[in-house]
């Protein structure tokens, strides 16, 4: 693992476009390792909406087929009509032999699913070295979309839920410390598994993938420091949910 | 959070619930009434949530039960339809595919 507590929040943005709940797991549990700051969408129109909200990242990787835009009209719209400049890999599940022509036009490659983690990384680092310039890192530890949808737009409730997530997940992360020290690895992947739809409903693409990760295919060895970087990215949220509620219990 | 927003959405839709906090309240409520519809975790403390789909199977069989969890593996939603439950719906779930879901188990009972 390459130093993930410094590079979380230091490393590249990747906007994935994905369908497939399997790949999107393969390609979160490489960026975790990597220090990516993935961000997820379902599809390209969802891409977009979230290029306007937040303007930048430096990767797009878009599937070759997703609907209703598919990967290479997602990455015209986004950098005709929005205006980024940024490099766009398509997703393929066998190399194209007759869509080079295409792949020039409007992507810088393609990349063969599924995803592999060695040449995966070897790909998408080579297209970050080709450009360098690195987005700025955005402000997005939380997003409200999901409670606010759940709940109805009921803001005093959404409000409480986020004290929930306070107070619950931080009871479950010192648990987890505890059971760390105790070595009893199972009941680790219990509370990883009750704590990821909270880092779910806000939206937090890294403490869900970390739980994913505890949960389910990291190795002991790899618990301590995955643990670890849980405990930064959940006291990320709360930092930034401190700043912007300052009325609410959050993290006392 | 994921319990609170459950509660809010069926509340909102109209439907009376009870919260059982781990799969011990769960066998205690189920001891004491019957229930039109059961969304059970299968990470429970206590009694486990197969041991509660196993306990529902055996004493009020026609009580649908829907499976909420976060596991996408193909084999863990297999062995849950196996022990005969009704539904699954991964966390966190989607508000509008809730209600129709539990819509849907209600209007056969």
């Amino acid at each position: 693992m390459n130093n993930p507590n410094a590079s979380l929040k230091a490393g590249p943005t990747i906007l994935l476009v994905e369908s497939h709940i399997i790949e999107q797991e393969n390609f979160a549990h490489i960026a975790v390792q990597e220090g990516w700051h993935l961000v997820i969408c379902n599809s390209g129109i969802d891409a977009i909406h979230w290029f306007n909200k937040n303007n930048k990242a430096d990767l797009l990787v878009i599937e070759e087929d997703s609907a209703p835009l598919n990967g290479y009209q997602t990455a015209d719209y986004i950098k005709a009509e929005l205006g980024l400049m940024l490099p766009v890999l398509i997703t393929v599940g066998t190399v194209p032999t007759q869509q080079e022509l295409r792949v020039i036009a409007y992507a810088e490659g393609v990349i063969k699913k599924p995803f592999i983690k060695s040449t995966t990384i070897l790909q998408i680092n080579e297209i970050l070295e080709k450009f360098p310039e690195r987005a700025s890192i955005q402000d997005y530890s939380y997003s409200l979309n999901y409670l606010r949808d759940i709940f109805d737009g009921h803001e005093e409730s959404v409000l409480e839920s986020l004290e929930l997530f306070s107070t619950s997940v931080n009871t479950e992360l010192e648990q987890l410390n505890v059971e760390l020290q105790d070595m009893d690895y199972n009941r680790i992947r219990e509370i990883a598994h009750s704590i990821k739809p909270s880092f779910e409903m806000l939206e937090n693409e890294t403490g869900r993938s970390i739980c994913h990760l505890l949960n389910s295919e990291a190795e002991e060895i790899e618990m301590p420091g995955l643990i670890n970087d849980l405990q930064l990215e959940f006291a990320s949220i709360t930092k930034q949910l401190t700043r912007d509620f300052p009325e609410l219990k959050i993290g006392r | 959070m994921v319990i609170k927003s459950l509660e809010f959405k069926l509340t909102k839709d109209g439907h009376e619930v009870l919260i059982a906090k781990d799969g011990r309240v769960a066998m205690k409520f189920l001891k004491e009434a019957n229930f039109d519809l059961i969304l059970t975790d299968l990470m429970l403390p206590f009694v486990t949530g197969k041991e509660l789909i196993s306990y529902i199977k055996k004493n009020s069989p026609q009580t649908p039960i829907i499976v909420l969890s976060t596991s996408t593996q193909e084999n863990i939603i297999m062995d849950a339809f196996n022990m005969g439950v009704d539904d699954f719906i991964t966390k966190p779930f989607s508000p509008n595919e809730l209600s129709l879901r539990v819509k849907r188990f209600l209007n056969k009972t």
